[in-house]
């Protein structure tokens, strides 16, 4: 294999890494503000996809731009289901299994849904950009993997944005380190886990729409990405955003790479065997590696 | 124990009676269906869902006694499925062939529990789903067993549908009675306190790393024999379907259903699951998605100890009206 | 005081009372009725699932072919001397094995069924096989072709679906015949990539078997299996890359196909021939895929373009029927297998399953819209009918190229460079 060769799968690793990245963000921010596992995020995974693919399909409205408009039409029904059932079941310092099932029950009737309003069908999102590449010598970027790249290393700079600059993103980071003393300090924490839970919902669709103008999808969309999106919160740690993009990239780099030495058919067990391992060198995650050198230093 | 934990004086005897003399009127029941005429169909559904009994049965000894939540039983179920498979095709006699299956699955749950347990609350949880779905992927990748095509039994004999209910009928009552006696038992309570409080139990002297363990073996066992039961039936398997993601959620399901952590919530929420799900997926093809995942959350919403839960409610409340008197 | 106790009791056994009535709804439902003047025929495909799309389009066959023999008020019935409209009994078993059995025990033991049509994919194939015989019932299967199936002895299986290894045959062998014309040199390097199944497999096996047979055509130089549903493919591509393929055959289910192929097209890369097994011509993925589809070429069990009257009829009834033409071959293996079975119901003269079953092994099906126009059942319950080749041409076209007597079009080979 030559170096070009290597240089464009490292490439094809990089963006979907970015793919991962941006599918995972949503999970880490409702588990780290609530304890809680959302099971239901592939269901926002595959309702993101078809709306994008609406938008695109009846209204000419251009994918990239309807992931932006996902953004706040997926916060407020993330709030609404936030109201409607997740506020009504008790939260702790620990995940329950009361809301992993809430959740999962969630993620079945959206399935259900799904089916009920599109049907069966594979659908894909096709324009001009998707099969396209562009060159620059022996190297090709994929423009529609580049431009879901973009797309998602932006969004994820936005949310590092709203976390350390807005009095929002404080109240969630003090709740994520520690929920009694941020109510001590007046956090008002029932507020900040709704819009916690509609931001996590909001990148889980627009995830959802990214994924859309890269794969076909169908109702049963969504489960393998969440799957992933297990490994890489545990690669990177669940309360840390950092920690989402390592884990992106240790997933889509072994992914991309071990292939070459396995039989393509072992690529699903690449993800799981690395979380297995991960887990058990790191029980806390690469972040909880990095927190703890950080408490010693 | 049974439904009736931390039973009071005025009732107890009655109680004791009832959950002694309402289990055995069911086991009755069931053990006199093949000769009632119901058809094979009825016997075919209460077949599967005794078999889930089983798993389910298992799976709330680690997950509700013990409290550590397991999403990925399908391992289990799995393995004893296939290594019953092989040990029938290899000419081992059916029960020693689930025996196989369920010591095959003790010996895994000892190499997942061991690395695992140390890890807490949600990392244990998605660690299991790792491993499972790990196994899968390898399983279907492996030639001796088929691979994805699956693995077929050859079955000689001729095909008694009445000698495989039964076994199931067996099997489930062998999952209850080992409940009752792991429940009653001081590892049972050790268990409960772990559950509680894992750091309170081991200074009392628990050692709650092996009573996980052991207890874990146990419920393995139950899974595989529950899966081995389901293969000799089917005839047919393969990974994609035995060690499927969605039968660890099955399998985790139906104790949350019935109740989790008592000794008949499992079963009837195995009953619940296998009775409905079925019949909800045969008439309403394109709605099961929808009816289950709403009967799932307004369970959770409104009544999170399942059906035992609400029982219990109705008991206390039968029992406060009687016990108050005349008042209203 | 007593009522509202029992008010305040029913209040709360609120979720207690919805299962019971469920339950009750179970008992209902569960009770085996028996339909005496109509022939109940237990269908069973998946419509929820992975395989929901193929499932869904072979159930229109099926129905399509129902609505047909009960437009003409039935099959006729001998011994009860009249004819009888048929009650399709239709289960989705979401593309789920154990239920995909449960569904084919249950249609055969209670629901009264004379035969069940069901089984799209091999895997769903394989789990309902063991039913026919346990309980004596004809069941016919319109989407799974794999021998293993048809290979155990049984005797109530049958299949209308042609063995794929003989699909991975009939491909090497159109592209040996591209060779014998020109417009392929000797000697070229095939890449293979298949899907970890029995499809793939046999797929692979069958064309083996052609290059054993005629040596010195084509030299496998790559040979791999991938798991389905995988989000992404370059691994794999970038080996077959490094293999310095000439053409490239891939064996798929539709979204891999899709996925697969717009990786392809995004790492610039490029083949002779180019196919996806039985993968080529599908709606889905014109839309998905658009330009780059054009002359990706598949082996397929029917085509709507064979030229025969019967085929065209269809196609017209189908429209009619469902509102669009028919997608690839799914539908048609469906509508035959209908068919045939009620011709062979009705030389039965009566509703006795295992009467049926012996008409099956002699029926042959005269005006069959498959390729050859007549359908018959092997020894080992399988039809070993021939295949078609076809070629997607720009412009959603599609052409059939192989056998030459069917072709409505000549192959492009080699593929022009642009795509």
């Amino acid at each position: 294999m030559s170096a070009a060769d290597f240089l464009n799968l490292f490439i094809a690793a990089v963006l979907l890494a970015g793919v991962y990245a941006a599918m995972s963000v949503g999970m880490t921010i409702i588990y780290g503000v609530m304890k809680i596992v959302n099971l239901a995020h592939a269901g926002f995974l595959m309702l993101g996809a078809y709306f994008v693919f609406e938008a695109y399909d009846r209204f000419k409205i251009d994918p990239l731009l309807g992931v932006l408009l996902a953004f706040p039409v997926f916060f407020f029904i993330g709030m609404g289901v936030h109201w409607l059932l997740v506020r009504r079941i008790a939260t702790s310092d620990q995940p329950t299994l009361t809301s992993l099932l809430l959740l999962f029950g969630v993620w079945l009737v959206l399935q259900n849904l799904g089916y009920l309003i599109w049907g069966n069908s594979d659908r894909a999102i096709l324009t001009p950009r998707t099969l396209s590449s562009i060159e620059i010598g022996p190297i090709s970027f994929p423009t529609i993997r580049l431009a879901v790249f973009v797309v998602a290393v932006a969004s994820l700079v936005g949310l590092e944005f709203v976390l350390h600059k807005t009095w929002f993103g404080r109240s969630v980071r003090a709740l994520m380190q520690n929920k009694e003393a941020g109510q001590i300090v007046g956090v008002n924490v029932n507020r900040t886990a709704q819009i916690a839970f509609g931001v996590g919902i909001a990148f889980a669709g627009a995830a959802g729409g990214l994924l859309a103008m890269l794969y076909s999808f169908n109702p049963d969309f969504g489960a393998t990405f969440q799957l992933r999106a297990f490994v890489i919160i545990v690669l990177g740690g669940l309360e840390s955003f950092g920690g989402v993009a390592v884990g992106s990239l240790i997933l889509a780099l072994a992914e991309t790479f071990v292939i070459l030495i396995l039989p393509a058919s072992y690529q699903p067990a690449i993800a799981f065997s690395l979380l297995v391992v991960a887990l058990i060198v790191l029980p806390e995650g690469i972040a909880g590696l990095w927190a703890k050198r950080r408490r010693w230093a | 124990m049974g439904v009736k934990e931390g039973g009071n004086v005025g009732g107890s005897s009655v109680s004791r009676f009832v959950s002694v003399v309402v289990p055995l009127l069911l086991l009755a029941g069931l053990a006199a269906v093949p000769f009632v005429g119901t058809g094979p169909n009825v016997i075919r559904l209460l077949f599967m869902t005794l078999t889930l009994v089983t798993a389910s049965v298992g799976w709330n000894l680690i997950g509700g006694f013990a409290g550590q939540i397991s999403f990925g039983f399908a391992v289990f179920y799995g393995l004893g499925a296939y290594t019953t498979a092989l040990s029938i095709n290899g000419g081992i006699p059916p029960f020693s062939a689930f025996l196989l299956g369920a010591i095959v699955a003790a010996v895994a749950s000892l190499l997942i529990g061991l690395p695992t347990f140390r890890l807490k609350g949600p990392y244990f949880a998605i660690a299991t789903i790792g491993v499972s779905e790990a196994v899968r992927v390898v399983m279907m990748n492996v030639p001796f067993t088929g691979g994805a095509s699956g693995y077929r039994i050859i079955d000689k004999a001729r095909f008694v549908q009445s000698h495989h209910y039964y076994t199931a009928l067996v099997l489930a009552v062998l999952a209850v009675v080992i409940s009752i006696l792991v429940r009653r038992s001081k590892l049972g309570l050790a268990l409960i306190a772990i559950r509680e409080d894992q750091d309170a139990a081991s200074d009392l002297g628990v050692n709650p790393f092996v009573a996980k363990l052991i207890v874990h073996a146990l419920a393995a066992a139950l899974a595989a024999a529950a899966g081995g039961v389901y293969a000799r039936y089917s005839l047919f398997i393969d990974p994609d379907g035995v060690f499927a993601f969605r039968n660890g959620i099955a399998i985790l399901l139906m104790p949350i259903i019935g109740g989790i952590g008592t000794i008949w919530g499992p079963v009837i929420g195995a009953f619940v699951y296998g009775i409905i799900h079925e019949e909800v997926v045969a008439n309403f093809p394109q709605a099961h998605l929808l009816i289950f995942g709403s009967l799932l959350i307004l369970i959770i919403l409104f009544e999170p100890g399942g059906v035992v839960g609400l029982f219990q409610k109705f008991m206390r409340t039968v029992r406060a009206r009687s016990s108050v008197g005349s008042h209203s | 005081m007593f009522n509202s106790c029992v008010h305040r009791l029913l209040q709360r056994s609120r979720a207690l009372l919805h299962v019971l009535a469920i339950a009750v709804i179970v008992l209902v439902l569960v009770s085996p009725a028996w339909g005496q003047d109509e022939i109940k025929i237990g269908v069973i495909m998946p419509i929820t699932g992975r395989e929901a799309k193929p499932g869904q389009y072979q159930r229109e066959g099926i129905e399509l072919a129902i609505k047909q023999i009960n437009d003409g008020g039935g099959i006729l019935i001998k011994s009860r001397g009249k004819k009888l409209p048929i009650k399709e009994v239709f289960y989705d078993d979401g593309s789920d094995q154990s239920r995909s059995a449960g569904m084919a025990e249950r249609a055969m033991s209670s629901d009264g069924v004379v035969a069940v049509i069901g089984g799209y994919s091999t895997a769903l194939g394989e789990a309902e096989s063991v039913m026919p015989d346990r309980y004596q019932t004809p069941w016919i299967t319109p989407g799974a072709g794999a021998t293993s199936t048809f290979s155990r002895g049984y005797e109530y299986v049958f299949g209308t679906l042609s063995p794929i290894d003989l699909l991975g045959y009939t491909t090497a062998q159109y592209l040996g015949n591209l060779v014998d014309k020109g417009k392929l040199s000797k000697g070229l390097k095939i890449a293979l990539a298949l899907e970890n199944t029995d499809h793939g497999v046999e797929y692979g096996h069958g064309i083996d078997n052609w290059n054993k047979e005629h040596p010195g055509y084509f030299n496998v130089v790559f040979s791999e299996k991938f798991e389905l549903g995988a989000t992404d493919f370059s691994g794999l591509l970038q080996k077959v890359k490094n293999s310095h393929a000439d053409i490239f055959l891939a064996d798929a289910h539709l979204q891999d196909y899709i996925t697969m192929h717009r990786q392809y097209i995004q790492s610039g890369m490029y083949h002779q021939m180019v196919s996806y097994g039985a993968r080529g011509p599908e709606a889905d993925a014109r839309k998905a895929l658009g330009a780059a589809t054009d002359y990706i070429f598949a082996g397929i069990w029917w085509s709507s373009k064979l030229a025969y009257p019967q085929v065209k009829k269809f196609n017209d009834d189908y429209q009619a029927f469902t509102g669009h033409p028919p997608d690839s071959w799914y539908p048609a293996t469906a509508y035959d297998a209908m068919r045939v079975l009620a011709v062979a119901i009705e030389h039965a003269g009566s509703l006795d399953k295992t009467a049926i079953r012996d008409q099956l092994r002699k029926t042959e099906l005269k005006n069959s819209i498959l390729p050859g126009q007549v359908l018959r059942f092997g020894k080992n319950g399988q039809i070993q009918g021939s295949f078609v080749i076809v070629q997607n041409k720009p412009d959603d076209k599609v052409d059939i190229v192989f056998p030459l007597d069917a072709a409505t079009g000549e192959s492009v080979a080699p593929k022009p460079k642009a795509h």
